[in-house]
């Protein structure tokens, strides 16, 4: 019973922090055209900072996860400014530019903290008990906290001018700039909105499992996966994706062995892309 | 989002044999004054690599972006490695029956998506090229899984000297022929179906049979590179073929100039040789590979190539205008 | 007949593009194809092509079926087109776009191409006589190393034809090749057109261009997917039904 509740859980956080990472990731890429491959490393550098905050600087918790989220966006901010805004729209020039950002976040990290696993303190203690049942505070509130932004994200998507304006670029680009849309200024929000909840994700993340230079690489992936599978410019593709990968990796592993599961998932994906070339929900890419 | 074709078209006239064949004659000799075992190393993996970044180029002239490459050349690594070790045979065997079980996989993976459009021929290779590690894993009583296979039987003794030969004469038989390949109706053909394949099955151009073609092709040569690399480490593992690798491989095609023959030659020199000789800084060495990403991302929207042609066309320009003034 | 077209209907979901579409085309005729914009003109040609699927009907040439080829396919039993929007090879030049266009006559072997064998190299040069040729006769040779992306509107409508007859078609599909031309690019195309009909070249064209359809032996009249008119210009010119899909019921009678 345990050992359910624990991998449904898991399985729960983990797919909401890849769907936060993702959704980041596919702002950027239908309203900018560009492919932010650094969003891993962004992630990544957010748990270090966090880190810092927590243990170098003794920081209380919750005011390092609020202090990175600030740092990270306003690093966000000059992305946008000096690295995405010259490669508008190409997706080939920004994938360099982001493999060469991979490079510098990845090596600063290893050079100042070394390759060795690190982890961030827990923001909350205890756990909560139900009968038979008992859940740590930090799983709980982990969810809870990703489960809320991306409820927050989603509405201010679908329910705010600028979410609507972002929504109008990504579905036609000339179209939305002869509306007057003020590209800059969108591009500016998704970015702080993509890098904060990659930053979120990145010391949530640091807190329940634990740091090292790398981990943003297997969340990029991840995430990319969803994008794809979900379709471009579907957020409720995304989710589904999310969804659907969450539960493949929980139960396959259950009957398979690890790779064997893998080799699944992969041909299943496959397939499904084959039927589907644009994911559950996808538009045409034109 | 449309794949930038791959080609700024300087037609190959680039290519002096003269100054291909004084090269040629460099490096055969730098064994009589270059002394160093690890630079030779490096030399071999240049030249390895150099097979796999065109050739992966190659099937980029046809329109697709096979996101799986370097999946391809781990298949023709381990079928080669795996064949040599368990079956016992020669790897002057296994080699060229790596390249075609790498081909032939290709060919399996072209087929159904030799329909598909540009963008989601990219996504879906990248899942093939995962679900090629994937099953590398799978297998892992043969292949050694994710810690690897070793033990792997080697071509030639201890010594660099003889790969490096046998690398030269290799990856310039593989260059000449795609070279040929590239610049023949065949390449037409294929740079045809990347630019519109409307027109393109117009003229009647079968355009699935050429994408196959490409994908066979590109994935030979890639099979054949990582198989040859196999029995020259004597020990593969799965990073060396997963997406990162395919990554790095695009960037230096990318960053090298896609719409050159040389471009990716530029690429694995500038971002694979220079940062392995520069070793000695350690940690540091990815900085300097991020200085030249960047660098060249931009100011050089071609690549290198790219960058290197428009300058050949403006110098030949100008040598023209001056005659016809001299003229004048 | 080198040509017949039975039935053809093709559905797009609710809308029907061309309904029970009857047409019969002979050996050496110049058939002229009109009806208003969104008529299905481009529709047919695309459904004769194989590059949209019937949803009913057959489709026969030279004797054989038709219906299910694919465009490849298609253009090498000799159906040469263009298109209305015209694309083009962007990044070769036009003498390189015509070159590419001999793909299917002459054909070399692969292994011919791979070792550059005589046969290879005589049919590339060949070709390449061929394509110089094809340019001049349509006044192309000055703009021969022009990039295709560079050329001007009139010039790419040119090409297209050049690139067709590279095809060396028995029947030519012509998807508006005057529109948008000036007076000078239109002559040059009729020359065309008039040189391709004398060799033999059955050639169904679709034209808003009335100079050009004067030429045509006769007309097809196409509206709302089906055939409203059928004969020759002038007979056509008085059809009651035609009046009034071009200009509206109060001009007819």
């Amino acid at each position: 019973m345990e050992l359910i509740i624990g991998t449904f859980a898991n399985v729960l956080i983990l797919s909401s922090m890849y769907i936060l990472v993702a959704l980041g990731f596919a702002l950027l890429f239908s309203i900018m055209g560009i492919l932010h491959v650094a969003h891993g490393a962004v992630y990544t550098i957010s748990g270090y900072i966090c880190y810092h905050l927590a243990q170098a600087v003794g920081l209380n918790g919750w005011l390092s996860l609020a202090l990175t989220v600030v740092v990270v966006s306003s690093f966000g901010l000059l992305l946008e400014r000096l690295c995405f805004r010259p490669f508008f729209g190409e997706f080939d020039r920004s994938l360099v530019v982001g493999i060469g950002l991979i490079l510098i976040i990845q090596t600063t990290m290893v050079i100042t903290r070394g390759q060795e696993s690190l982890s961030i303190p827990s923001f909350v203690d205890g756990f909560l008990r139900y009968g038979p049942i008992s859940v740590s505070h930090e799983r709980l509130v982990t969810f809870a906290i990703g489960a809320a932004l991306l409820l927050v994200l989603v509405w201010f998507i679908n329910n705010t001018k600028p979410g609507l304006q972002m929504r109008a670029i990504a579905q036609d680009f000339r179209g939305a700039i002869m509306q007057g849309i003020n590209i800059n200024w969108i591009s500016a929000i998704a970015t702080v909105i993509a890098c904060g909840s990659a930053a979120v994700a990145g010391c949530l993340m640091g807190a329940y499992l634990n740091l090292n230079p790398f981990m943003g690489d297997h969340v990029l992936s991840k995430a990319l996966i969803l994008v794809i599978l979900g379709g471009m410019g579907s957020m409720t593709g995304l989710f589904y994706a999310g969804l659907v990968l969450g539960a493949l990796d929980a139960t396959l592993p259950v009957f398979f062995s690890g790779s064997v599961a893998e080799v699944i998932a992969m041909s299943v994906i496959i397939v499904v892309l084959l039927l589907r070339p644009t994911g559950f929900l996808g538009r045409e890419i034109t | 989002m449309k794949l930038k074709s791959p080609f700024t078209g300087n037609r190959g006239k680039m290519i002096k044999p003269g100054a291909c064949a004084g090269l040629l004659i460099i490096l055969i000799a730098c064994p009589l004054f270059i002394k160093s075992p690890y630079l030779f190393h490096i030399f071999n993996l240049t030249l390895i690599y150099i097979i796999v970044a065109v050739s992966f180029r190659t099937i980029m002239t046809s329109g697709q972006l096979p996101l799986s490459h370097a999946g391809f050349m781990g298949v023709g690594a381990y079928a080669s490695a795996t064949a040599a070790k368990w079956l016992g045979w020669t790897p002057w065997i296994t080699i060229p029956f790596g390249a075609l079980v790498a081909m032939g996989v290709g060919v399996i993976m072209g087929y159904p998506f030799a329909r598909l459009r540009a963008v989601y021929y990219a996504m879906i290779s990248l899942f093939f090229g995962m679900l090629i590690i994937s099953s590398v894993k799978a297998f892992d009583t043969w292949t050694g899984g994710a810690a690897g296979l070793t033990g792997i039987p080697t071509l030639f003794g201890y010594s660099k000297i003889p790969y490096y030969y046998f690398f030269l004469l290799l990856t310039s038989v593989c260059l000449l022929a795609l070279y040929r390949l590239e610049f023949s109706r065949t390449g037409v053909t294929w740079k045809a179906i990347a630019q519109s394949h409307e027109v393109a099955a117009s003229v009647g151009i079968n355009e699935a049979r050429y994408r196959i073609l490409a994908s066979a092709i590109g994935c030979l040569f890639a099979g054949l590179a990582g198989a040859t690399y196999a029995h020259y480490n004597g020990v593969i593992g799965t990073t060396s073929f997963g997406l990162m690798a395919t990554i790095l491989l695009l960037i230096y095609v990318i960053v090298g100039g896609a719409g050159s023959f040389f471009g990716p030659i530029i690429g694995v020199v500038l971002l694979m040789t220079i940062p392995e000789l520069l070793r000695g800084l350690r940690e540091y060495v990815p900085y300097i590979s991020a200085a030249i990403l960047l660098i060249v991302v931009y100011i050089m929207p071609k690549g290198v190539a790219g960058l290197a042609n428009s300058l050949l066309s403006w110098f030949t320009e100008l040598r023209k205008n001056r005659r016809t003034s001299n003229a004048s | 007949m080198l040509l017949e077209l039975h039935k053809v209907t093709k559905h797009f979901m609710g809308l029907v593009a061309v309904d029970d579409f009857n047409m019969d085309v002979d050996r050496g005729e110049l058939v002229g194809l009109i009806g208003p914009n969104g008529a299905g003109k481009t529709t047919l040609f695309n459904l004769i092509t194989g590059i949209l699927r019937l949803t009913s009907g057959k489709i026969t040439f030279n004797g054989i079926d038709i219906t299910e080829k694919r465009p490849h396919e298609v253009a090498e039993l000799g159906i040469g087109r263009t298109f209305q929007l015209n694309p083009l090879f962007s990044d070769f030049t036009v003498l390189e776009n015509v070159i590419a266009s001999f793909h299917l006559r002459p054909k070399s072997s692969l292994p011919d191409v791979f070792f550059n064998t005589a046969t290879y190299r005589r049919n590339e040069a060949d070709i390449k006589e061929q394509s110089l040729q094809i340019l001049n006769l349509l006044g192309l040779d000055k703009v021969k190393n022009e990039l295709g992306k560079h050329l001007p509107h009139g010039h790419r409508l040119i090409l297209g034809i050049a690139r067709a007859l590279a095809v060396k078609p028995k029947l030519l599909l012509l998807d508006e090749p005057t529109r948008g031309m000036s007076l000078d690019e239109i002559d040059l195309a009729l020359g065309a057109i008039e040189r391709m009909c004398e060799q033999g070249v059955t050639i169904v064209l679709v034209e808003h261009n009335m100079e050009v359809i004067d030429f045509c032996d006769r007309v097809v009249v196409m509206n709302f997917g089906k055939k409203i008119a059928e004969g020759p210009v002038d007979q056509v010119r008085k059809d009651e039904e035609v009046i009034k899909a071009y200009l509206g019921s109060e001009h007819a009678a």
